[in-house]
Formats: C-alpha cells, sequence, structure tokens
C-alpha cells in the first residue's frame, strides 16, 4: 500500500462533502483529472453518517487536543520556493462544538459485548437512573478503548440471533420488510421454534416495551447509520433531480418519507396531506374536511385567482390563512406542516408557492413530498465519489493537506503540499470551508445549526404500522427562537437497530444545542427507566440514549468574505439547515459553471448495459433493459 | 420489470488490494480476454454477463472497484446491496493475503450479512513465483466460513468456474429465501430506486 500519490492533476478537491463531491463527480465526468481527498478515515465530514460505534470515536476525535501536525514527515516551509508563498490550512476540524452524551438505558455487564471495530461498554459511564446530568464531555476522552476485536466472524445468516419477539408488522407500505436485518424475515423464521422466542405481541394497542441495555445498541452498532446533519431529499427537488439526470441514482435506495406530523395542543398528530389523507382522517371533522379540500383545491392554481389573495400578498400568510376559514389547527397544519415556514417570516405569496410545492411533491413517490436514503444521507456523497471514480478521479482519504501553494507573480494557486510532503499539482483547487485557517476565515461570520440524535423505543405517534418515517415541525415557542425540525427513522431506513428509532432533531442555533433542543425533546419522550413510574408519561416513547451538539453553518458566506484566496481556489460550504440539499446542489453546479462555462453539468454517463461486450460467448444484450432496478431478484 | 429476460439478477462486487487482478478478472468473464497493460476502463460501472444455468437465464452484474481501493478508500455504498463478494488477493504476494482480516473488516461492517463471500487466489499462471500456499489460503477460508478458489484471469483458468459457482450458489440461496418468505422478496434491494421511469407510474 506504500502507493505514491500521482502529482500532475486538473483539479484537486479537499474534502468528501456534498458539493465537493457532486463537483467532484462532475468534473471527472467532463474529463477533468480529478484527485479528491479527504483529511478524515471516512467519507462526507460533516454530511458523513456513523455506526454507533463510529459516532463515539468520532466524539472522541473532537474531544482530542490537537496533535499538531505528527505525521507530517516534512515540513512545507521547507519546500516553498523562493517566488511562492503559502496558504496553511487548517490542521484540525473546528466545526462541531458543545457535545454533549447522554446515556439512559443500563449498563449491565452480564451480556459479553463483542462488536468489531466498537468502542466497548463502560465506555461512558453515565447514571441510568430518570435524574440525567449531561455527561462531562472530558469523561469521553479518559475512557479506556479497549482492543478490538480481532476475530473475524463470517457474515453468515446465523450469527447473530433474534433475541427479541418479533411485532406484528402490519404494513401499508409495500417493501418495508427488513432483509438485511438479522432480525428480519429470514432470521425470523429460522428462529420460530426456538425456545427463547416469545409469543409474537399481537395487542396493538399495547405495544409491548422491550428493555434494551447499552451493551446491546453497542452490540447492533453497525445497525446504526447516524446522519451528522438530517436531511431529506424533496421529490422533486435539485438533488432528486441530479441524481437521476447524472444516473448516480443507481448507487442508492430511497424510502419515502411516510407522515407528516405536528404538534398541536401538546399532541402530535398526523397532517393529512394528501386528499385521501384529508378523507380518511379521523382528527378531522366533515366540515374541517371540506374547508381543508376547498383551500387545497384553491392553492394548486392559486395564480388564477389573484382576487382572492392579492391584497394579502406581502402580509403574512398566517393572517391570510386566518381568513381562510379555517379552524385554528387547520391554520396550524397548514403553516408548519405544509408550507413549513415560521409564523413571522412568510409572506402569503411566498407561502401559496411552498403550499402548492408540497402539494406537487405529493404522490410522485408516495404520501409525503420526501424521499429518506437507506443507510443514511452519507451515502449520497459517496454515489458521487464513486461516480467520480468511475470516471478515473483518484480518492484518498486519511490524506492532510498541509497548505496551498501560490506562485507570487501570477497570484494563482499551483500546489498543495501534503502531510508527507508530497507536492502535488493542479490547475484549480475546491476546497471546503472547514478546512481554511482562522486567518483566512478571520472576517466570517458563520451561523450555527443546533444538533440533537436520539435513540428511542417508540414512535412518537404510534400506528398499526412501526415501520413509519416521520418529520414534524415543531414551531419556535419564544421570539427570537427557530422552529425545531424532528425527523423519526424507523428501522427498515437501515439507520438503526430493531425496535428502535433513530430520531434527528434539527434547529438554527440560538444558543447550544441542548438549550435549543431540550425543550422540545422533554415535550415528545420520556427518559427510560426500568420501572415505570409516572403511569401519565407511559404513553410516551423512551429516549435510550441522546446527544447534542452544534455544528457551524458556513452555507451563505459570500467569497469576498474568505481573505487572500487566489482566483483559482473555489471554496464549498458544509452543510446548511434547510431540509432539503437544494443549497449544495447550487452550489455544486454554479462552482462548476464558473471553473467550466463550457461544459455540461453531470450528463448521464453511458449505460453500462449499452457498452456491447465484443468476445465470441457473448450475450447480446436485449434493447428496452435500462432503468433495471438494483439486484432485483425476480424468482 | 415483467419485460425483462432473465430469471434472477445479482450484484457481485469484487474487492482486495490494488493490482491483484480484479478488473482483469471481470474483464476475462464478461468480455472473454485479458487486457494488455494497466489502466482501469473508464466510465465503465459495472458490467454485465448473462448466463444460463439449468435452462433459467442469470443476470449477473459485476462490480469493480473503481480504483478507490488504491488508496483504502473504498466507498461504504459500494458494499450496499451486493448478493456476492469475490476477495481477491495474488498467490505471489504475500501482502495482498495479509491485506485479507481488513478486508474481512470492511465486509462485516458494510455488507449484508447474507452475502456470500468467495475467496479468491489469482495469478496460478505464476506458480514458480507463489508466496501464498494454497493450504494457508485454504485453512483461512475455512476459518471464515467462505468459499475459495484459486483463478488465473491471464490463462482464465478457474474464471468461468468462479462466477458460474457463484451464480449457482445465489440462486439457491434465493430458492430458499423465497420458499421460506413465501412473498417475492426482493433481495438485497430493500428500498426504492428512482429512475424517469419511477417518476411517470405515478400520477
Ligand atoms: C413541498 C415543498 C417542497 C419544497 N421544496 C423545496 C426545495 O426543493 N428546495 C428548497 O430549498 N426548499 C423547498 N421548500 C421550502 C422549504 O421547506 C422551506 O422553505 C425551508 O426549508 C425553510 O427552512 P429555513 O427557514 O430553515 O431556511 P430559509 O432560511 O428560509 O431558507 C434556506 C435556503 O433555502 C432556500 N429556499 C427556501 N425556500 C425555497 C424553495 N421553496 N425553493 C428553493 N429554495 C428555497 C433559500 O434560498 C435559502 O437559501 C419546499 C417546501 C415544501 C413545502
Ligand atoms: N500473470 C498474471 N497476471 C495477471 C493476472 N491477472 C491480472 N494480472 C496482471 O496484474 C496486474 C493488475 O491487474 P488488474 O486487473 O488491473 O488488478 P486490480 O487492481 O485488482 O483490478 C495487471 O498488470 C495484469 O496484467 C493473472 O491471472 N496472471
Ligand atoms: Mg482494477
Amino acid at each position: 500500500m506504500a502507493d505514491s500519490l500521482p502529482t500532475e492533476f486538473d483539479v484537486v478537491i479537499v474534502g468528501t462533502g456534498l458539493p465537493e463531491s457532486i463537483l467532484a463527480a462532475a468534473c471527472s465526468r467532463s474529463g477533468q483529472r480529478v484527485l479528491h481527498v479527504d483529511s478524515k478515515s471516512y467519507y462526507g465530514g460533516n454530511w458523513a453518517s456513523f455506526s454507533f460505534s463510529g459516532l463515539l470515536s468520532w466524539l472522541k476525535d473532537y474531544q482530542q487536543i490537537c496533535i499538531d501536525g505528527e505525521e507530517s514527515t516534512v515540513k512545507w516551509p521547507d519546500l516553498i520556493h523562493e517566488t511562492e508563498e503559502a496558504i496553511t490550512l487548517r490542521k484540525k476540524d473546528e466545526t462541531i462544538q458543545h457535545m454533549e452524551i447522554f446515556c439512559y438505558v443500563s449498563q449491565d455487564l452480564d451480556d459479553n459485548v463483542e462488536e468489531i471495530g466498537a468502542l466497548q461498554k463502560n465506555l461512558s459511564t453515565v447514571a441510568s437512573s430518570t435524574l440525567t446530568e449531561p455527561l462531562d464531555s472530558a469523561c469521553l476522552v479518559k475512557d479506556k478503548r479497549s482492543v478490538y476485536v480481532t476475530k473475524y466472524k463470517m457474515p453468515a445468516k446465523d450469527t447473530l440471533k433474534s433475541d427479541r419477539e418479533t411485532s406484528l408488522e402490519v404494513n401499508d407500505i409495500e417493501e418495508t420488510l427488513e432483509k438485511e436485518n438479522d432480525c428480519g424475515d429470514k432470521t425470523r423464521v429460522h428462529t420460530d421454534g426456538d425456545k427463547d422466542e416469545k409469543p409474537v405481541e399481537d395487542n396493538m394497542d399495547q405495544p409491548k416495551r422491550n428493555r434494551i441495555t447499552y451493551s446491546q445498541i453497542l452490540k447492533e452498532g453497525r445497525r446504526f447509520n447516524i446522519d451528522l446533519v438530517s436531511k431529506l431529499l424533496y421529490s422533486q427537488g435539485l438533488l432528486i433531480d441530479l441524481l437521476i439526470k447524472s444516473n448516480v441514482s443507481r448507487y442508492a435506495e430511497f424510502k419515502n418519507v411516510t407522515r407528516i406530523l405536528t404538534f398541536w395542543e401538546g399532541k402530535v398528530e398526523q397532517v393529512p396531506c394528501s386528499r385521501a389523507d384529508v378523507f380518511n382522517s379521523k382528527e378531522l371533522t366533515m366540515v374541517e374536511k371540506r374547508m381543508l379540500m376547498k383551500f387545497f383545491t384553491f392553492c394548486t392554481d392559486f395564480e388564477q385567482h389573484p382576487d382572492e389573495y392579492e391584497a394579502f400578498k406581502q402580509r403574512p400568510f398566517s393572517d391570510y390563512l386566518k381568513t381562510k376559514k379555517l379552524t385554528p389547527s387547520l391554520q396550524h397544519f397548514v403553516l408548519h406542516s405544509i408550507a413549513m415556514t415560521s409564523e413571522s417570516s412568510c409572506t402569503t405569496i411566498d407561502g401559496l408557492k411552498a403550499t402548492k410545492n408540497f402539494l406537487q411533491c405529493l404522490g410522485w413517490f408516495g404520501n409525503t413530498p420526501f424521499l429518506f436514503p437507506l443507510y443514511g444521507q452519507g451515502e449520497i456523497s459517496q454515489c458521487f465519489c464513486r461516480m467520480c471514480a468511475v470516471f478515473g478521479g483518484i480518492y484518498c482519504l486519511r490524506r492532510k493537506v498541509q497548505c496551498l501553494v501560490v506562485d507570487k507573480e501570477s497570484g494563482r494557486c499551483n500546489a498543495v503540499i501534503d502531510h508527507l510532503g508530497q507536492r502535488i499539482h493542479a490547475k484549480n483547487f475546491i476546497v471546503e470551508d472547514s478546512y481554511l485557517s482562522e486567518e483566512t476565515c478571520s472576517s466570517v461570520q458563520y451561523k450555527q445549526i443546533s444538533r440533537a440524535v436520539l435513540i428511542t423505543d417508540q414512535s412518537i405517534l404510534k400506528t398499526d404500522s412501526d415501520q413509519q418515517i416521520s418529520v414534524l415541525i415543531v414551531p419556535p415557542v419564544e421570539p427570537g427562537t427557530f422552529a425545531v425540525r424532528v425527523t423519526e427513522l424507523c428501522s427498515s431506513t437501515m439507520t438503526c437497530m430493531k425496535d428502535t428509532y433513530l430520531v434527528h432533531l434539527t434547529c438554527s442555533s440560538s444558543k447550544t444545542a441542548r438549550e435549543d433542543l431540550e425543550s422540545v425533546v422533554k415535550k415528545l419522550f420520556t427518559p427510560y427507566a426500568e420501572i415505570e413510574i409516572n403511569k401519565e408519561e407511559h404513553s410516551k416513547p423512551r429516549l435510550l440514549w441522546a446527544l447534542y451538539f452544534n455544528m457551524r453553518d458556513s452555507s451563505g458566506i459570500s467569497r469576498s468574505s474568505y481573505n487572500g484566496l487566489p482566483s483559482n481556489v473555489y471554496v464549498c460550504s458544509g452543510p446548511d439547515c434547510g431540509v432539503g440539499n437544494e443549497h449544495a446542489v447550487k452550489q455544486a453546479e454554479t462552482l462548476f459553471r464558473e471553473i467550466f462555462p463550457s461544459e455540461e453539468f453531470c450528463p448521464s454517463p453511458p449505460n453500462p448495459e449499452d457498452i456491447i461486450l465484443d468476445g465470441n460467448d457473448k450475450q447480446p444484450e436485449v434493447p428496452g433493459t435500462k432503468n433495471v432496478l438494483m439486484a432485483e431478484v425476480e424468482p | 420489470m415483467s419485460m425483462e429476460d432473465y430469471d434472477f439478477l445479482f450484484k457481485i462486487v469484487l474487492i482486495g488490494n490494488a493490482g491483484v487482478g480484479k478488473t482483469c478478472l471481470v474483464r476475462r468473464f464478461t468480455q472473454g480476454l485479458f487486457p494488455p497493460g494497466q489502466g482501469a476502463t473508464i466510465g465503465v460501472d459495472f458490467m454485465i454477463k448473462t448466463v444460463e444455468i439449468n435452462g433459467e437465464k442469470v443476470k449477473l452484474q459485476i462490480w469493480d472497484t473503481a480504483g478507490q481501493e488504491r488508496f483504502r478508500s473504498i466507498t461504504q455504498s459500494y458494499y450496499r446491496s451486493a448478493n456476492a463478494l469475490i476477495l481477491t488477493y495474488d498467490i505471489t504476494c504475500e501482502e495482498s493475503f495479509r491485506c485479507l482480516p481488513e478486508w474481512l473488516r470492511e465486509i462485516e461492517q458494510y455488507a449484508s450479512n447474507k452475502v456470500i463471500t468467495v475467496l479468491v487466489g489469482n495469478k496460478i499462471d505464476l506458480a514458480e513465483r507463489r508466496e501464498v500456499s494454497q493450504q494457508r489460503a485454504e485453512e483461512f477460508s475455512e476459518a471464515q466460513d467462505m468459499y475459495y478458489l484459486e483463478t488465473s484471469a491471464k490463462e482464465s483458468d478457474n474464471v468461468e468456474k468462479l462466477f458460474l459457482d457463484l451464480a449457482c450458489r445465489l440462486i439457491s440461496e434465493a430458492r430458499q429465501n423465497t420458499l421460506v418468505n413465501n412473498v417475492s422478496s426482493p433481495l438485497p434491494g430493500e428500498g426504492k430506486s428512482i429512475s424517469y421511469l419511477t417518476c411517470c407510474n405515478f400520477n
């Protein structure tokens, strides 16, 4: 593996987040020689997804004090010529702050946990009571990191046994079978006759609560794919368009978000967002149903009826809704869950547009306007990286760039020097914001994103199916704070272990993540306790584990805010706070057009199935076999 | 999908150190040739070959690493919906054998646990330069519960056998699966693929 990097490229890209990865694919696709590096050992930067143990390692890395260029064999100053100057890059990522971890489940030691690549149990020493103190972040650093288990198991179907009863899966969506899950369909049958198999719970009104321990979470840790940034794909959004157009979609699979929820009068309710939903809703009265239908019908072609909203055009959408004979709860639905706007900021015209957009996004893939990528958001940037590699791009994780080398005379950057002291030449350089030094960013004003990641035992709105993917917007309570977006993922999204839910909370920061989000967490969940004390709390899902952190939001920073960057160095931002990925796609496309004005942005690659293979034993491919569903078996 | 002229479709993924002959194995099998010189085939994501096994058409979609293994930077998504993995090393290169545990760790982490893994020792035409004995490899593969085969992409030794045996095994696994589940279980693509086709089906 002592393979050294080639040293001549057209484009060097530093950082593997979504915008950089889209750009990498676009550049490589248009014939540029691309080198794509990341200083981390994983893809995605702040767009990454981690297994549970991976997330713990990530947290630990952030808490370590910067080890100053330990690995650099040759320091850059020795490698810079007289005619050049260097712009140093940051040694340590500083985009994550205020991390706080809470573990509510018991950390019993009887289970012999053995997870490959995992930090072992007793990682953190949190009390398993309801009285949880924030884990002092220094705690994690002190923890002993046990040796990796170096025994390799054959990934055979029966290595792990389903150790819980299987709950009934009454499901109205087609593909909720968890094929890959150990506790999934196949193993389920295998264990049917097992003695320890408890009877199947058939009373859905009183869902059985499983006792889940920390060691179980660790053991099943690879079932988790925990997104650092929680996003969804609009079914008619730019990212879906790009994925389809570029054929990158073949590397990923998606599920529909199944429900849009709302928090109204202290209760979580489902928002009826399609005509069918409105009809079938049990929460709505006949009168409400009629009002909502009428309003939806109007919204789908509101431009045709200017007289109906002209007077309100620039006034708040919330005021306008009051005039539309909608009950307060319906107004709330439309404002927060459908238009997804916050009370004060949205004008009527924008609200109508958003509502229309929402209605148009419905029904393309399912009942809500959103899709979620299986295995998490982190897959998406990797898919673009694969496309880049397929067209010859070279990939190198764990490669740190010490500095950009600028030619004094031309003022252009002509190379980078990596941590091994290797000089790599290129014509253009794309660098993600978090790699730029404090000096370069000294006049930049960053926003922050507040994030929480929760592992829970039940859905915030229980129904027949335990495999729902839900989005809930909780409006701000106090002025000056922001609406909180809650995304609840079930295990069939391949992001959490069976019998748990992975819940992401996201908002623009006004304080630390915990300060911003804890009140919403408390409204929706109750801490896990072995014995139920409070009957009233019984119906709420229980919190097994929680993490809070703040992430820097470098979106929307104008290029001129960065000091002293040569004109052929382009900057990509980290994740923004919005639901969709439009910002990343727009940024990638804008930069691509700036660098290569005459090139097409991510055109469709030739279909591998159309590449007719030479040789005598070839089987002619039948035309019309495009758009094959990946790896589908048709018995 | 009903128009497709095959009975089964499987995704097979190759992994192993750079230079062990993965690309050559794929091209030998799908194109029947041993490419002169090195260099990946730019723009080719995967190769397809349809084979007939006991009267059934089996379409094999064979994915190569796109060179990302060179600096240990394979994307996890590469493993995601593979039905089978071909883990390759070079019998004339001890190092490529010693790296196998690392590859197995990746498989364990990212591949489905129903994936079938085959260990392949390639370049047996260079027997005089062998560094890894057959016995060592057999012991290793047994311990890991993998199938094992030695091949030469150059001389076309065992290459057909490798893929055809794998196809047979995949068919019987898939059969077992559908029997047990009593539903037509798509394997392993549990999600939706998005394409224009899907879009047009709605509304
Ligand atoms: C069905 C539906 C589809 C939507 N589709 C998209 C979409 O494809 N892309 C999207 O970004 N937002 C879309 N929105 C709007 C989006 O949900 C919210 O406006 C946005 O998430 C508000 O977040 P914010 O207040 O945190 O961000 P803001 O600070 O209000 O905006 C964040 C960024 O998003 C951009 N943006 C906001 N609204 C839109 C929009 N409608 N279209 C394009 N860009 C917008 C802005 O330019 C801004 O840079 C859609 C809304 C609905 C209901
Ligand atoms: N002698 C011999 N050389 C081989 C064989 N297979 C591949 N090679 C050579 O090994 C080198 C690397 O092969 P390649 O398929 O590119 O390896 P990859 O990096 O694993 O895809 C090339 O020079 C091939 O010609 C083989 O079976 N026998
Ligand atoms: Mg190759």
